[in-house]
């Protein structure tokens, strides 16, 4: 049993932000990293896979630079075997298309039998590099896993729709499945596993041919503060009724 | 981080007669228990406020003369030369950090027992003490008058030549020139007493005379207490002290306005059970009414928008501060860095005041564990060595008040990697539900500074529902290990005052209760009638009396001492608590000790009863408060089965105990703990405190004749 999981080492805001000079990206300076939410939760849960199997290898895989291997070392400590860090300077800001070719390579060398990534990540909050992923290794996918038992060449998951719906389908495996915060409890590193994650390999990888980006970040700022905002007062059904005049008014504007 | 505009007013200056503050902050006088006797813990205690941003510093209470000898509690004194060059050191630490520095001008009337001294008190009128037991004073003559307020014109000049900038003519808290103008003190019928005018003429006599005398150098500060609560004969706001004002005014270059008198004066000091920050601002804002020098006062102060609007409304134009500023000496430079959730925000616990209470000991804070250890110790309380053997990783297992602080500190001190793994589901341990009890909600702030701070510090990492077992300790991979798993609440009745169990008790039994297992485990209190037995003599059997009698139940509170609760009137939460408790119709019984506890009730005896008579007391459900426990099986096991030696095989370095594990105490201690073994992790032997600074005169034995 393999189990391939895609991990991202994630940028948090403090209190304050600035931008970088060509204002496309935050000044990392302003930004504390920790591994990605949702991929702890896809580590965690490959981790109880292999374990159920008895066997087998849990391998994480990320595009970053050397400052994201911290990210990987903290799935290592948590359990998985062994790492496989993707980069090259062009990877450097990558749309999700783009970190997705170049997972997809690495993914499909490995021959897993099931691949798991996080729904989304903290920072980008796209949601969309999992399902890529699935894309270009032409397998079936599920999004927003919130339970998975593994059977022999398939698997039941359910996932979770608007609403608080549950969907259960089957799906063939190998698949890719991307995984909801709250389906697992994941497990802390204790010290002595932070320590044995240190002396574990980390192979790093040049990617192939990533074609052109899907798409690029022009400009970010702070959005102009706007007009005061009305607060409303009153019951639900006061406010309730103050809200259709204003729609009511600004569909007629 | 840069100040919140909105708080610009706080950094203002502001002209007091010949000085100028360079901002609003001003530390109230309060005690520390250094006095002038222990010059270099007073001077480096006060001098950390001043590096915190403080404008202004006072000294605690200083006495002027012997006569005004409050031993047993420490008060500074500037009663000689010698006292000049002691107090000395303090003006000028503050002078070097911009900080002025003010000396509060007592005489304490018949409230000092002159323990030391052994000189008479003189007062208004011969009436005893309501605070202390057997003083009595000499009514004071015209020649008296006369006398003590030269006393109080030589201490003036004594404290400008020490260097204070400010000086008081003090009367808050029932002393001297308040008794004069209070009926409840003066009896007189001379030109000192009856009328307003009569009572207030020692007061504005002696203040004309101190700014005669030094009011070119130096400001005049008055403290008034603007409602003794005490009816027509207390004094009174609108009768006594708006009027006051208005006839010193003009002589007087700053007002310091609070309320209570001595006996109760925890309606000054106000514990948080009890009262918000800012509960004088009305007193504050009438006197600011009609005053036009600037109005300073406390109010337990620790959050900036409540400083702004008590300015901004006209109540205060100077923020003074005493508890908040000993929970964090840096209050007003984080307020200006922009730095909030760094605020150390007093609890209102009232620890630091009991020690002056007690009478002798250095103050404690629950929530800075270095107040009082700047120069004993050299502790800072913002800044931290890196520790010498940094490259270590620390497990610490119990995420209660000590393994909190240790962790926090540890991590403060740059440890490689720090692990706080706690058994439950969050930080806190005891004070996860011990802010649940009536009044104590503001004892939550000891568990989110923390949380918040340990949350900042990348090299700290909480990890919690993790119960780790022996082997799961040793095995965790630190090289030193830290064990805080706190204390837990006797279940079987043993107990300080009989050193024994108490038969029949079981807290296994649905009808008996330990203090956690109402508060957190959510074990219900059987039937109507409840007894609590309090031997502990703190907040806990109290506080449950008077939640379960405000639930319903007709509750009993038996102690074995004479009083309830005795340590809550060192924390002057004993009146209140009182009056609580018997408005809500909870039985007291002192002096009572149970011989046997069986379902349905209570079989006790008195204490000094030499026959042993037994009383029986109905109860559907028994409360045991009698002894906390240390939680020490997990260090016993690592100890005493696992052994040093296996432990040092698996590369732990260092073991330790710390807080409530090592033996149950206050939450102050148990912080000061953990903050002690972080401190000193790096020493050749972190278990063993390093000795402490100790002042006291050392004699020359060659020098002393046999």
């Amino acid at each position: 049993m393999k189990i391939v999981v895609c991990v991202k080492q994630v940028g948090a805001l403090g209190d304050e932000v600035e931008f970088t000079d060509d204002e496309r990206d935050v000044d990392p300076d302003y930004l504390d990293y920790a591994l990605n939410e949702w991929d702890s939760f896809a580590t965690e849960e490959a981790l109880r896979v292999r374990e159920a199997a008895g066997e087998g290898e849990v391998v994480a895989v990320t595009v970053g630079n050397e400052d994201a291997e911290d990210a990987m070392r903290r799935a290592l400590a948590m359990g998985a075997d062994r790492g496989i860090r993707v980069w090259s300077d062009e990877l450097a800001g990558a749309d999700p298309i783009t970190v997705a070719r170049a997972l997809a390579e690495v993914v499909h060398a490995e021959s897993p039998d099931l691949v798991l990534c996080g729904v989304q990540s903290s920072d980008a909050v796209q949601a969309a590099t999992g399902t890529a992923l699935a894309e270009l290794l032409g397998l079936p996918r599920v999004a927003v896993v919130t339970k998975l038992d593994l059977g022999s060449g398939a698997a039941t998951v359910q996932r979770e729709l608007e609403g608080g719906l549950i969907d259960v389908v089957e799906v063939d495996t190998p698949a890719v499945l991307t995984i909801q915060t709250g389906i697992n409890e994941p497990r802390y590193a204790t010290l002595r596993a932070i320590k044995q994650a240190e002396q574990k390999e980390i192979e790093v990888r040049e990617p192939g041919d990533l074609g052109a980006p899907a798409a690029r970040v022009r400009r970010m700022f702070v959005p102009a503060k706007g007009e005061g905002a009305e607060m409303l007062d009153g019951d639900a059904a006061a406010i309730a009724g103050r809200i259709k005049e204003i729609v009511d008014e600004r569909m007629k504007a | 981080m840069a100040r919140d505009p909105r708080h610009d007013i706080l950094f203002e200056p502001i002209q007091i007669g010949p000085k100028t503050m360079k901002n609003r902050f001003y530390q109230i006088p309060h005690c520390n228990g250094f006095g002038s006797e222990k010059p270099m813990s007073q001077a480096h205690f006060r001098a950390m406020k001043a590096e915190g941003g403080y404008a202004a510093v006072c000294t605690e209470y200083c006495s002027i003369h012997p006569e005004s000898d409050d031993t047993h509690r420490v008060s500074a004194r500037l009663w000689d030369d010698d006292d000049i060059k002691n107090l000395g050191l303090m003006c000028d630490m503050l002078h070097e950090h911009g900080a002025l520095a003010a000396a509060e001008l007592w005489y304490g009337g018949p409230h000092a027992p002159c323990m030391e001294s052994r000189c008479v008190p003189r007062a208004p009128s011969q009436i005893p003490s309501d605070f202390e037991y057997l003083t009595y004073p000499k009514e004071m003559d015209r020649d008296d008058i006369r006398e003590v307020q030269g006393f109080y014109v030589e201490a003036a000049k004594r404290a400008r030549e020490a260097g204070f900038d400010i000086v008081y003519v003090y009367g808050s808290h029932s002393y001297l020139p308040q008794q004069f103008l209070t009926p409840y003190y003066n009896r007189r019928t001379d030109e000192y007493g009856g009328s307003f005018e009569n009572r207030a003429r020692f007061w504005r006599e002696t203040i004309e005379q101190v700014r005669d005398a030094v009011g070119a150098d130096c400001a005049i500060a008055v403290r008034m207490s603007t409602d003794m609560f005490l009816g027509e004969a207390g004094t009174q706001l609108e009768r006594d002290c708006l009027p006051f004002v208005e006839l010193c005014d003009e002589i007087v270059d700053v007002w310091d306005i609070n309320v209570s008198g001595i006996s109760e004066w925890g309606e000054d000091a106000t514990p948080s059970r009890f009262y918000e920050s800012g509960r004088m601002l009305p007193w504050q804002k009438a006197v600011k009414g009609v005053a036009k020098k600037p109005v300073l006062g406390v109010g337990r102060f620790t959050n900036p928008d409540v400083m702004v609007e008590a300015i901004e409304s006209g109540s205060l134009d100077i923020i003074a501060t005493c508890r908040p500023s000993i929970s964090d000496p840096w209050l007003p430079r984080k307020i200006d860095e922009g730095r909030l959730d760094d605020i150390r925000e007093c609890i209102g616990c009232n620890i630091c005041i009991s020690r002056w209470e007690i009478g002798g000991p250095p103050l404690i804070c629950t929530q800075n564990a270095t107040a009082g250890e700047e120069y004993r110790r050299g502790w800072h309380p913002e800044k931290f060595e890196p520790a010498r053997n940094a490259d270590n990783d620390v497990l610490v297992v119990g995420a209660g008040p000590a393994g909190m602080e240790c962790a926090m500190i540890l991590g403060k001190r740059g440890m490689r990697r720090v692990h706080l793994v706690e058994a439950g589901e969050d930080m806190g341990g005891g004070m996860r539900w011990i802010p649940q009890l009536p009044g104590l909600g503001e004892w939550a702030r000891v568990v989110n500074y923390r949380k918040i701070q340990i949350d900042k510090l990348k090299n700290v990492e909480f990890i919690p529902s993790t119960r780790l077992d022996a082997q799961g300790v040793k095995e965790y991979g630190a090289e030193i290990v830290v064990i805080a798993t706190g204390a837990y609440w006797a279940t079987d009745g043993l107990n300080g005052c009989s050193h024994d169990t108490i038969p029949g008790a079981d807290a296994s039994l649905p009808w008996q209760l330990t203090p956690e297992q109402i508060m957190f485990e959510g074990k219900e209190v059987p039937g109507e009638r409840v007894l609590i037995l309090d031997t502990d003599g703190y907040y806990m059997g109290v506080s449950l009396a008077e939640k379960l009698a405000r639930e319903g139940k007709k509750v009993t509170l038996m102690t074995h001492l004479g009083h309830i609760a005795p340590y809550m009137h060192f924390t002057l939460e004993a009146p209140n608590q009182h009056r609580i408790l018997h408005k809500l119709g909870v039985e007291i019984v002192p002096y009572h000790l149970p011989s046997k506890l069986e379902a349905g009730r209570v079989l006790a005896g008195h204490v000094y009863d030499e026959e042993e008579h037994q009383h029986e007391f109905a109860a559907d459900a028994v409360v045991l408060v009698t002894q906390r426990r240390s939680n020490e099986a997990l260090y016993r096991e690592l100890k005493d089965s696992v052994g040093i030696d296996a432990l040092r095989a698996e590369g732990i370095t260092g073991f330790y105990r710390i807080g409530d594990c090592e033996a149950p105490r206050l939450t102050a201690d148990a912080v000061f703990s953990g903050h002690r073994l972080a401190r000193e992790i790096d020493t050749d032997d972190p278990e063993t405190p390093l000795p402490f600074k100790r002042e006291r005169r050392v004699i020359e034995r060659e020098a002393v004749p046999a």
